[in-house]
């Protein structure tokens, strides 16, 4: 028998992305089959081959947004504005932590930095945990204070870390979760990379060709069970980061590092394959990681993985780099409580090498009660999360 | 936990018997003393200096212990890296020199821990913290959960800082941070024993921290780390460390 760690609950979220600008916007969009993806005006962008991407158009318009205002941290201040419209911080602030993912960090204002804004302030915001800190602020948070940036892994292990942060007795409520913001910086450095498609983000079809960005903020509030008697959106049951050691760019050929974090947070959550029931996978719709990711998921579920749901969302958001994968872990508990698993947008034509159910066109009415969600990203990083939706 | 070997590597030189009895003397009003990464392999000739300085930290601390590269390698050993801003190099480079030379997936603060789990073959749990002193603190309360709960059978806790190529920028926040900038890499492996280790604010600082602040200077993230270094030279035991950025401050203190 497995030992499961002391719960920790996802006792609500809040999220702004360029489906929605709230919860409620987002699994809509999500379950309706909106296509989050435009041409970027926010930055020039005219000398991309690619100039598309998830982009938020307009923010709340309760955000009173200064100019050269920091984006990322207008993300979170949009995603934190949501989660406390569904939940209260009842902690006191010493008591508060937050732990936040990030790719990016405030790259955008090291680009301001350097060209030509030489304040104090705007060289410190360039230091990747300036928007944590900036969040933590506004929550009134002064436990501890963790940006993570296991690069586009990071909103996974964030949620792990907080969680840990609970377990320990560290902090007695945690706002974790993940972040990015679109910047010209990151569209050139995929520009270059040719990572992105010039076509539609089509995960584990035959003809994908590649990702495009996005960005996002995504936010669960989690406590420790024995603290939450409210309302819920789940549990976190359990959680790995492991790192492949073979490559600084690009996955390892036979997956070996995802499967070894697939396989240490099911331990950790005390689950077999046999309780897994969907899974919210990374799908990049890069030829390489949506195979790589297939072959994973069979040899870690053996013949459980035909017979469940398998999605990608970046399809209709693009992938959202620290945001990514925990707007994934809310999607799976959002498919839990509303008994829909949303579609994966853009797979239409199967492929032989990802032979799973990917949740074509449609939603799936289905209510899995156990998710794994996956993640990865530059430096051999990756990242599993088992969740549970609430019964209640 | 338990201290099984220390690697250091800072501006002054190698270990802890090249830092001067004071840093602020010996850097002699420079503001950035700087840390040149030892000669490397063919593998990393496009890697970033930072890369290169994460990779010789470690093969320090298997120099000062007697290891063998292959004592680390594998599934077993967690690597949990820190930093405050030695990605910031790679950031500006890419940022001031379109169609330059270096390789995207530089600039990601994981391209250094990427680096060294390649170097070392190093397949094991894994966590990246960005921030200084007392970051490093969080770390190191990570690697004792990772080893108490069975995740690992070896804990490396690695630190990078390089300032040099970002100079003017800290230039620009310098009531924000100590003097002299000193570069470094340090690293701290740590394997199982009893749970001594306690982890909480520290407004006071700890005297180890303290000492490795006056003689090595401002390392931000690799603070904590030189002072458990400097422990074995003080015969600090049990040991505490603490660290501070940006106004938090952590500790960890022997229960």
């Amino acid at each position: 028998m497995l030992l499961r760690p002391e719960p920790v609950v996802a006792v609500a979220a809040g999220v702004v992305t360029p489906l929605g600008t709230d919860l409620d916007a987002f699994w809509s969009a999500l379950v309706t089959g909106i296509d989050g993806i435009s041409v970027i005006e926010g930055f020039p962008v005219a000398d991309l081959r690619v100039p598309r991407g998830g982009e938020i158009k307009k923010l709340p318009p309760s955000l009173a947004v200064a100019p050269g205002a920091c984006r990322a941290t207008l993300l979170l201040e949009a995603a934190a504005r949501d989660l406390r419209a569904r939940a209260s911080l009842d902690a006191a602030p010493a008591r508060r932590a937050v732990v936040l993912g990030t790719a990016l960090g405030g790259v955008e204002q090291l680009e301001r930095a350097l060209a030509g804004d030489r304040s104090a302030r705007r060289a410190a915001a360039a230091l990747y945990d300036s928007p944590a800190r900036a969040l933590a602020r506004r929550l009134d948070a002064r436990g501890p204070v963790l940006t993570v940036s296991t690069a586009c892994a990071s909103g996974a292990t964030a949620l792990g870390v907080g969680a840990d942060l609970l377990r320990a007795g560290r902090a007695d409520l945690v706002v974790a979760g993940g972040y990015d913001a679109l910047c010209r910086f990151v569209m050139r450095g995929f520009d270059a990379l040719r990572s992105l498609t010039r076509e539609r983000v089509r995960p584990f079809d035959r003809r994908r060709s590649g990702l495009l960005l996005g960005e996002a903020a995504a936010l669960v509030l989690l406590a420790r069970e024995a603290d939450a008697s409210g309302p819920r959106l789940g549990r976190l049951l359990g959680h790995a980061s492991t790192s492949d050691g073979a490559h600084i760019a690009a996955p390892d050929p036979q997956g070996r590092g995802l499967e070894a974090s697939v396989r240490a947070a099911m331990r950790h959550a005390g689950v077999t394959a046999d309780d897994i029931e969907f899974v919210s996978a990374h799908g990049t719709a890069t030829p390489l990681n949506d195979r790589i990711e297939t072959a994973v998921i069979k040899r870690v579920l053996g013949p459980r993985a035909r017979a469940i749901p398998v999605n990608s969302i970046k399809g209709a958001l693009g992938h959202t780099m620290g945001a990514a994968a925990a707007l994934e872990a809310i999607m799976c508990l959002l498919a839990s409580r509303h008994g829909v698993v949303p579609p994966t947008l853009g797979f239409e034509e199967p492929d032989p090498e990802c032979d799973l159910d990917y949740v074509p066109r449609l939603p799936r009415a289905s209510r899995p009660r156990v998710s794994l969600s996956t993640s990865a990203g530059f430096g051999g990083c990756n990242a599993a999360l088992i969740l549970e939706g609430a019964t209640r | 936990m338990r201290l099984a070997a220390v690697g250091v590597l800072t501006g002054w030189g190698e270990g802890v018997a090249a830092l001067p009895d004071d840093a602020r003397r010996a850097a002699r009003g420079r503001r950035v003393v700087a840390l040149s990464p030892p000669p490397s392999s063919e593998r990393l000739r496009r890697a970033t200096r930072e890369c290169r300085l994460g990779v010789a930290a470690v093969r320090s601390l298997l120099a000062a212990a007697g290891l063998e590269p292959a004592a680390i390698a594998g599934a077993d050993t967690a690597l949990l890296y820190v930093s405050a801003g030695a990605y910031g190099a790679a950031n500006r480079a890419f940022i001031e020199s379109p169609g330059g030379a270096l390789h995207f997936p530089y600039t990601a603060p994981s391209a250094v821990p990427a680096e060294v789990t390649i170097e070392f073959g190093l397949t094991g749990p894994y966590i990246i913290l960005i921030g200084g002193g007392a970051v490093t603190i969080e770390a190191l309360a990570q690697a004792e959960r990772l080893l108490g709960q069975g995740s690992c059978e070896r804990a490396l806790v690695l630190a990078v800082e390089t300032f040099a190529e970002c100079a003017d920028l800290y230039a620009r926040a310098r009531w924000a941070v100590g003097s002299p900038l000193v570069e470094a890499a340090a690293c701290a492996l740590f394997t199982p024993g009893p749970p001594v280790l306690t982890v909480g604010p520290a407004p006071g600082g700890s005297r180890l921290t303290d000492l490795a602040r006056r003689r090595a200077g401002e390392t931000f993230a690799c603070g904590p780390l030189i002072g458990l270094a400097l422990a074995r030279e003080t015969g600090d035991d049990p040991w505490s460390v603490s660290g501070q950025w940006r106004g938090r401050s952590a500790a960890l203190l022997a229960r």
